[in-house]
């Protein structure tokens, strides 16, 4: 279980920090072949399903602790929405919420 | 005796049940046509039974569903909700406005007693709501009831709003949903399979209805020699560019194990297959799953009933659109283990493989849904719930 931030992370920490959580999520040898970026799309080049979407939104949560809730704020995104969705997004979702 | 018209899309796997309630019901004495966007090979269609083709109503659209069809292939590539998009909005709705002139002038022709109509083609139920005529819809997959984890609010919106404008277009502004029949929906596999909670009883559950016998000549006498636990693998009539790949993950974690892999794809792909590969374009799957051990498939509804059938628990690596959801259903009854296509580990396909043949309880677990989908009645039922429907609904009607 990772520690739940107490200081503020600037938008490189947080990429950094999500391509981690990325990786343990979808498995490193399939990571090695993706070129991540902020412009990669979640559905489209990441290629993550619902389930590795709620496995990496758990590790959003624990460690960014409740007040970061990425599972209520997907709720609320219509589908081109979700379609779209870059890790940029997130990482300015991540940086809105601290 | 009585008239029914079944309005089916152009994926088999969908036609496919309706030909053996539809072939059952013609040696009833009943008559029996069909009506879809794209020819049936002749082969299919039921002696006595008639497939037809609206063609002067589909002409002017003959572009659209030729980009429609094509479309599917991209399946594979889809996320979830693109995939959600490419079912609803640019292939569903399509389709029943494409469909629903050539499915009301033959609905005039014919006179059906009863409206069959599959449950992604709504032309049918819609047609049989406008002219007052009894409809039947039918499921070949599990619905999927179950709220999926990307399933937010606004993308329930979005598909009410797609359907209510559907019923707008086709001029119906009752508020009432004609889509689907209200009355009776025949879904072909068993109500414990399905995961339907407390379905609406209009529900009607009857398991799959047998495959047409298929007499594609087969080495019985090289099966007969084969070593080891023998494993069917199918990734059904689609899917064709992603073949070479999927099948070299298999010979790289099988080609060296003491079992034996059946597999229906054409050979050609590589130049040669290990020794404990037989392989071929066509099989006789019906003839040949009774001598399985186990089955590794995507989750198309065709091999995985074929599996329950046998009782054979199943390894599947759901690829696109239901395939996930059969996936999961097959793996929360205890039948099997899902590995994801997409992140398909070599180590993973070998270690899942031997605990689904060595664990018993995968094989228990599959000859258990064997059993409810015996229950429910197979095409017997699906014929009899149709005459019962047609003999109410026809006294309804003269009443």
């Amino acid at each position: 279980m990772d520690a739940i931030a107490t200081h503020k992370l600037n938008s490189e920490e947080i990429f950094a920090l999500l391509k981690q959580f990325i990786t343990e999520v979808i498995g490193e040898e399939f990571v090695e072949d993706m070129d991540i970026s902020k412009e990669s799309s979640f559905t489209r080049d990441l290629e993550m399903d619902s389930i590795e979407i709620v496995s990496f939104s758990e590790k959003v949560k624990s460690h960014f602790g409740e007040h970061v809730d990425f599972t209520g704020w997907l709720s609320g995104m219509d589908l081109d929405q979700l379609i779209n969705l870059k890790l940029g997004d997130i990482i300015k979702y991540i940086e809105q919420c601290q | 005796m009585s008239k029914f018209m079944f309005v089916v899309p152009p994926f088999f796997g969908h036609i496919s049940p309706t030909l053996s309630v539809g072939s059952s019901l013609i040696a009833k004495g009943h008559e029996v046509i069909w009506v879809g966007l794209k020819e049936l090979a002749p082969e299919h269609i039921p002696a006595g039974g008639k497939f037809i083709v609206p063609h002067p109503e589909l002409a002017e659209y003959q572009t659209a569903i030729h980009h429609i069809l094509q479309k599917q292939d991209e399946g594979p590539k889809l996320s979830g909700v693109e995939t959600l998009k490419l079912a609803l909005e640019e292939t569903y709705l399509p389709f029943c406005r494409i469909m629903i002139n050539g499915v009301n002038r033959v609905a005039d022709e014919f006179q059906p007693d009863v409206i069959v109509s599959d449950c992604i083609t709504f032309a049918g139920a819609i047609c049989a709501y406008q002219k007052d005529i009894p409809c039947v819809t039918t499921t070949p997959v599990p619905p999927d009831v179950t709220a999926d984890s990307m399933n937010s609010p606004k993308i329930f919106e979005w598909q009410q709003n797609l359907i209510k404008g559907l019923h707008h277009e086709m001029g119906i502004y009752s508020g009432e949903f004609a889509i689907h029949s209200r009355e009776m929906n025949i879904v072909f596999t068993s109500e414990e399979f399905s995961g339907c909670k407390d379905p609406l009883p209009h529900m009607r559950f009857v398991g799959p209805v047998k495959g047409r016998p298929n007499n594609t000549p087969f080495d019985w006498d090289r099966l007969s020699r084969a070593i080891g636990p023998k494993v069917f693998v199918s990734l059904g009539t689609l899917l064709v560019d992603i073949r070479k790949e999927f099948f070299g993950k298999l010979i790289a974690a099988f080609a060296d194990e003491p079992l034996t892999i059946i597999a229906a794809t054409d050979p050609a792909i590589f130049p040669e297959w290990p020794d404990n590969f037989i392989v071929q374009g066509y099989v006789p799957q019906t003839q040949l799953m009774p001598h399985m051990d186990a089955v590794i498939c995507h989750g198309g509804f065709n091999t995985v009933n074929d599996a329950f059938l046998n009782g054979l628990p199943m390894l599947i690596t759901p690829i696109a659109y239901d395939h996930f959801h059969t996936a999961s259903l097959i793996e929360n009854a205890g039948c099997g283990i899902k590995l994801r296509y997409k992140r398909l580990r070599v180590s993973d396909l070998r270690d899942s493989m031997w605990e689904v043949l060595q664990n018993e309880k995968y094989r228990q677990g599959a000859q258990h849904i064997r059993d409810t989908f015996i229950q429910a009645g197979g095409n017997d039922k699906a014929v009899e719930l149709l005459e019962t429907f047609a003999q109410r609904t026809k006294a309804r009607l003269t009443a």
